[in-house]
């Protein structure tokens, strides 16, 4: 070899030293990241130091679904100081202590499957969240590979259960909830039959719903006039609105995500549109108030949740919200994010009061966490509920909302008009 | 702090930065990237769900063969789509070049929103896992990253590569010593779009489902990240930027809320501190010649 090499020959010897160098670093984080499984350990007695069962929450705290994630954040806050509370009040009742471990999941899939592997090294007990649909199509499947329950808080898709036996659900998928709010505005103006749908073409979530609005429309006879696509994240919708105007629509249904829904519905008052508005659960948040202001008031939607349900959980629930939100009323997420809370405390006891925790590794106590979850009924801010044998919740109640504005337009509230009793909530 | 899920989701990172930098070493600053990776993502997810023949089981398990096959077909339907397109979009130059580019990444996320196969905004999901565990994912991705990387280092010394050089410091004079300027671009091209294809046949499995979102605008910028932090004059630098852009939002949990700001400033101070990037000519240099000096 020459003693002087060229630079050519310098940058390649150096290239191969940097790239063997890179190898080994992978090679030896791949080598660490085998590090044992905690599924394997045994669970200590519950007072012993690490007695306590961790759980995990991953939600969207950055990304287009942060102002979601905010919602979910203080419900499973809130849950979790009620519970604390409550098992300080009667230890018997509540003989494991249970801590909370919560991540930002983003916003897309990639984050939300980080999130997901990074609680389960770790040895969380069980899972609450993603906060997207589309997220828990990519996440749900690690953590039923490796056995661990997940409550989804907030994944109203079709198909979130059946992803396997550990993926359960408190958020009601759309198919039970959407056409209550059609049912409403039929009962007030029962001569209507123009109707104008707008939804988001390019969100998993809106695309879904708006299916469920059409196949609700066609039972009642009314085929819309016209279907109007926008996409996630657009702000000015005048050209859609002026196609749809002439056409004198009686009823406009939204399925949107809450910022381009809020400007829509503004956008559409604006322009003229006097008629009625039936939203879908995309705007099911108090966040709209800010974009949409006086020209909210009326539209209707159906919900999970009532802060007007008059329950001891749900006053409790109201109670704590109000120390830390003051006046302004909770919306459906954060009752749903503290529903997943609640269920996997309340099962969490019930199987250590009933012996099920005692001697066993944190994967049989994931297991039967699982089928203890699943057998269980609650009594939740959201009503009685239960689950299917699939994982879907069976709930009760229903609501359909309205919203009205107060003078200055800053403010509202989703105000209860109607009380829905279905048998079987979970379909 | 990183386990092995994260590891593949870097590896792929560093896969994608390859497949920007592929063009630009020829000079063109093409960001079709996530076009191709959509493809090759979305013809993986078709495949495995729809077609029974690859052997995806009821109990969603896939045999690696198929996965073999898969990798083969989407880096081909890649390649042979970026040959169809390259000669028309070649032709156009620096920042054209780069917004044509931006549009073939938008008219493939389009299509595959719309088309009435892809599953619409929902995508397709219940994707068959060729392995049990993230770790699984490790041997292809690090094999094809490998590849991609043994291929980058040898064209530096191949008459492919050195003209790619050529073009890259002045196409002009290259194309006075008689370099086919449009070949030798169109081909990095092709290679660029391979690699992205074959990338996204292995993130559609890693990631469990497959939709439009996976290729945007977004992706774009965020692999040209890769590039300018790694460095652009050497095919290591968009390898340990996609590592290290990749990882970093997740290094940076134990910071809470504020990670993302500290990213954010990551990617604002790496190209000020570092213009060239992280990894450059002069650095490998360096490395090349040391313990050489004390010999001479």
């Amino acid at each position: 070899m020459p003693s002087d090499a060229t630079p050519l020959d310098r940058r390649q010897r150096g290239a191969l030293r940097l790239a063997a160098l890179l190898a080994a670093a992978v090679g030896g984080i791949a080598l660490l990241g085998r590090r044992a499984d905690p599924a394997a350990q045994p669970l200590p007695p519950p007072a012993a130091a690490g007695g306590a069962l961790t759980l995990g929450a991953v939600i969207a705290l950055t990304g287009n679904a942060n102002l979601y994630g905010q919602d979910q954040r203080l419900g499973i806050g809130l849950a979790e100081r009620w519970a604390a509370d409550r098992a300080r009040r009667d230890p018997a009742a509540f003989p494991r202590p249970v801590l909370l471990s919560l991540e930002d999941g983003a916003s897309d899939e990639q984050s939300a499957i980080a999130a997901f592997n990074l609680m389960l090294r770790r040895g969380v007990v069980a899972l609450i969240g993603p906060t997207l649909s589309q997220q828990a199509f990519a996440a749900d499947p690690i953590a039923q590979r490796r056995g661990v329950p997940v409550v989804a808080p907030s994944n109203t898709a079709k198909g979130i259960p059946q992803i396997g036996h550990f993926i359960s659900r408190v958020s009601a998928q759309s198919s039970v909830i959407a056409p209550l709010s059609i049912e409403e505005a039929l009962q007030r103006d029962p001569g209507l039959s123009r109707v104008a749908v707008f939804y988001a073409q390019d969100d998993a979530y809106s695309t879904a719903e708006v299916a469920i609005f059409q196949k609700a429309l066609t039972a009642k006879g009314l085929r819309p006039v016209s279907v109007q696509r926008t996409q996630l994240g657009q702000n000015d919708f005048q050209s859609a609105i002026t196609a749809v105007l002439p056409l004198r629509p009686q009823l406009v249904v939204i399925s949107a995500q809450a910022v381009d829904g809020g400007n829509l519905i503004r956008q559409l008052r604006e322009l003229g549109y006097r008629g009625q508005i039936v939203v879908g659960n995309g705007l099911n948040t108090p966040n709209i108030y800010p974009i949409c202001q006086r020209w909210c008031d009326g539209i209707l939607i159906a919900q999970a949740y009532s802060p007007d349900l008059d329950t001891p959980i749900n006053r409790a629930f109201l109670a704590l919200h109000r120390r830390s939100k003051g006046e302004a009323p909770p919306s459906q997420l954060t009752a749903q994010a503290w529903t997943a809370y609640q269920v996997l405390f309340e099962a969490i006891q019930r199987l250590q009061r009933g012996g099920g925790l005692q001697g066993v590794s944190l994967a049989e106590a994931r297991r039967r966490l699982m089928t203890e979850l699943l057998s269980g009924r609650y009594d939740t801010p959201l009503g009685p509920i239960r689950f299917s044998p699939e994982g879907e919740v069976i709930q009760g109640r229903f609501f359909v909302a309205e919203v009205r504005m107060g003078p200055g337009g800053r403010d509202g509230k989703f105000t209860l008009v109607r009380e829905r009793s279905l048998e079987e909530g979970g379909g | 702090m990183i386990d092995n899920g994260l590891l593949v989701q870097m590896l792929l990172g560093a896969l994608l930065g390859l497949s920007v930098y592929l063009p630009l070493a020829a000079g063109q600053l093409s960001l079709a990237t996530p076009a191709f990776y959509a493809i090759g993502g979305t013809l993986a997810a078709l495949l495995s769900t729809r077609w029974a023949l690859l052997g995806g089981g009821v109990d969603g398990s896939l045999p690696v063969l198929s996965l073999l096959l898969e990798l083969l077909l989407g880096g081909l339907l890649a390649g042979v789509l970026a040959a169809l397109l390259g000669g028309l979009v070649l032709r156009l130059r620096g920042i054209y070049l780069a917004i044509a580019t931006i549009a073939l990444v938008e008219i493939v996320r389009v299509a595959i929103l719309n088309l009435p196969f892809t599953g619409g905004a929902v995508g397709i999901f219940g994707i068959p896992q060729p392995f049990a565990e993230a770790s699984g994912y490790l041997l292809p991705v690090l094999g094809l990253l490998t590849l991609a990387g043994w291929f980058c280092q040898r064209l530096e010394a191949l008459p492919l590569g050195q003209a790619m050089a050529a073009i890259r410091d002045d196409e002009l004079a290259a194309e006075c010593l008689g370099i086919d300027t449009t070949q030798v671009k169109l081909r990095a091209f092709v290679l660029s779009a391979v690699l992205a294809g074959a990338t996204g046949v292995l993130a559609a499995h890693f990631l469990n489902t497959w939709n439009a979102r996976q290729g945007t605008f977004d992706a774009s910028v965020a692999t040209l990240a890769f590039v300018i932090l790694g460095g652009s004059r050497t095919w290591l630098g968009p390898v340990f930027g996609g590592l290290l852009l990749t990882a970093l939002p997740e290094l940076l949990r134990p910071v809470g809320d504020a990670r993302l700001v500290l990213f954010g400033l990551v990617i604002l101070l790496g190209p000020v501190l570092a213009p060239q990037g992280l990894i450059t000519p002069a650095l490998l240099e360096r490395l090349g010649s040391l313990g050489r000096g004390a010999a001479r």
